[in-house]
């Protein structure tokens, strides 16, 4: 197993009005890892990820980079958001300049990069997230899904080793949520850590390596998500469904169509590559 | 105000450099106003129109909408310029006479007031040149450049971006309680309208703070620094700015 890059300590977060919005929360982030958080709504995936980099200061327990509980200096802070970058859920919020290529430009400059090279990553960035065609509209003009690729666009131009995106599908097409998984498990090759918010539990069974589930503030369950999937007392009290390449499965397996020993499919394909010939149709 | 924006945006002339647009745009906006014919305004005003319709590609409809937007509220003060009261009826050019008071205008008042309204409309349409064919943002780096305080050139980044954040929650808003018959009495009108603002204001106070969160997780340090885009320099341009320039300052001093 790799090395532990990222962790939450028994960590617990109150808004100021009083809403327990984290309690006791511990969880693992390994170096180069594709780590799914699932939630039903509210939560507290957001409010999770926003201690992640020290937007939000915990109420108590730790938040450990590298093992080092992280400091809330702003030179600290700074260093750690170089390495931390966050996709926000709502790109309303995370745009702020009325130009696609000024917003973009923001995060890298701020590493004090050349001039040159934030040019370059904001090049690629564009390209990576296909805006570069958007470059001439302002983000006021934009479809949600449109502002959403752009300020994605605007953490990956900062390179971080860690990119950690808030429900990044929500509001996609089919094809550009699925271009994005590509690019993700392209950004994943490369060696970064990614951790991804979502409700949807086929995209989080189907793209993760592991899997926490959370629920009203609290970690339900984290492993693998051929473990935690198949059981459905924790889906159930997490108001989760149980993926249907998994439920395909199980219902393929208690027909007799497969045999009990098969192996989960992970995609459509491999379930689709399970399911053998019919015997008249082989031999004809 | 939104369709002059979003013309900025997609015109023929969003290549050209920003700086070039606005030295023509206030540069001959200057000359308008300074001019003492009518001839300079008339050719200014013919110029921009051209410019904003033959070159920039935006519709005449736009623009004779836009034109019509100032006129009325130039007619009334060329109106009160133009016309005088007076207890003698001598030296007016065309007058009526109640009982002992003369209503009328005089020659030199009445030339007065035609110029000062075609050297309004010629300014005018300058500026509409400049708006509806550079973005904001682009005028916003420019004046960046020619060191106008940061705090000034930041403000307007983050102004101009939330006013379409919020026109876009206002108008959902609106939206969604017409659709649940917000506004069919008075008195629902007035409740609704008085629910829409402080909607609105919540949503200003954890907007501002959601975005000072995101600009801080991408390493805010108090300085908003952005690239902008580079334009081509046109040299060529800047000849014909001086062409037209020149031309118009010479007819300016020359026609009398
Ligand atoms: N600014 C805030 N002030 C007070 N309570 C808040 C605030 N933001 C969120 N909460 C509350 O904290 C809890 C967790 O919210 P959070 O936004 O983290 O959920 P989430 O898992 O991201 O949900 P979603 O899937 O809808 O995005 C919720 O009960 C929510 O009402
Ligand atoms: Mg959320």
């Amino acid at each position: 197993m790799s090395e532990l890059i990222l962790e939450a300590v028994d960590l617990e977060y109150c808004y100021p009005d009083g809403t327990s919005a984290l309690r006791k929360v511990n969880l693992e982030v390994r170096k180069g890892e594709k780590l799914a958080i699932l939630g039903s709504n509210g939560a507290g995936k957001s409010t999770l990820f926003m201690h992640f980099n020290g937007i939000y200061t915990p109420s108590a327990g730790a938040i450990k980079f590298q093992g080092q509980p992280i400091s809330y200096k702003k030179k600290a802070l700074i260093e750690l958001r170089k390495k931390v970058g966050i996709v926000f859920q709502d790109p309303d919020s995370q745009l702020f300049s009325a130009s696609v290529f000024q917003d973009i430009s923001f995060g890298p400059l701020n590493l004090g990069l050349s001039e040159e090279e934030v040019m370059e990553r904001v090049r690629k960035a564009m390209l990576d997230t296909e805006t570069t065609d958007l470059e001439e509209k302002p983000t006021h003009l934009l479809s949600y899904g449109q502002k959403k690729r752009v300020s994605i666009a605007g953490v990956l131009a900062m390179e971080p080793e860690i990119i950690i995106f808030d429900e990044p599908t929500a509001g996609m097409d089919p094809r550009h949520s699925l271009e994005f998984m590509q690019l993700l498990d392209k950004l994943s090759s490369e060696g970064k850590t990614i951790v991804l918010s979502t409700h949807d539990v086929d995209l989080a069974y189907s793209w993760s390596d592991r899997l926490a589930i959370m629920y009203r503030g609290e970690i339900l369950a984290h492993g693998y998500p051929g473990d935690l999937l198949t059981r459905p007392e924790i889906v159930k009290r997490a108001d989760l469904t149980i993926p249907w390449l998994i439920e395909t499965h199980s219902e393929l397996v208690k027909k007799g169509w497969l045999p009990p020993s098969t192996p989960l499919p992970k995609t459509k394909e491999d379930l689709f590559r399970n399911i053998p010939f019919k015997k008249e149709q082989q031999s004809a | 105000m939104i369709a002059i924006d979003s013309y900025a945006y997609n015109n023929k002339l969003t290549t050209i450099h920003p700086l070039e647009k606005s030295l023509f745009a206030i540069l001959t906006m200057s000359i308008c106003l300074m001019s003492k014919t009518m001839i300079t305004p008339l050719l200014v005003l013919a110029l921009m129109s051209g410019g904003i319709i033959l070159k920039a590609g935006i519709p005449g409809r736009i623009l004779t909408k836009l034109l019509a937007i100032p006129l009325s509220f130039l007619l009334i003060s060329v109106l009160t310029i133009a016309f005088s009261f007076a207890a003698d009826p001598s030296g007016f050019w065309f007058a009526h006479t109640f009982n002992s008071i003369t209503i009328g205008i005089r020659y030199p008042d009445l030339i007065t007031a035609i110029n000062l309204f075609l050297r309004s409309l010629g300014a005018v349409s300058c500026l509409y040149f400049l708006a509806l064919t550079t973005p904001l943002t682009e005028l916003i780096t420019l004046l960046h450049k020619m060191k106008v305080p940061v705090i000034i050139t930041e403000l307007m980044v983050l102004i101009y971006r939330f006013i379409f954040v919020f026109l876009d929650t206002a108008t959902t808003i609106r939206r969604a309680q017409l659709c649940r018959s917000g506004y069919v009495s008075t008195k629902s009108s007035f409740r609704s309208m008085s629910r829409l603002f402080s909607a609105l204001l919540g949503k200003v106070f954890v907007k501002s703070q959601d975005l000072y969160n995101a600009m801080a997780a991408r390493c805010y340090t108090g300085e908003i620094k952005v690239l902008t885009k580079k334009h081509p320099v046109n040299v060529k341009n800047y000849f014909l700015i001086a062409g037209v320039e020149i031309s118009l300052v010479l007819l300016n001093l020359l026609w009398r």
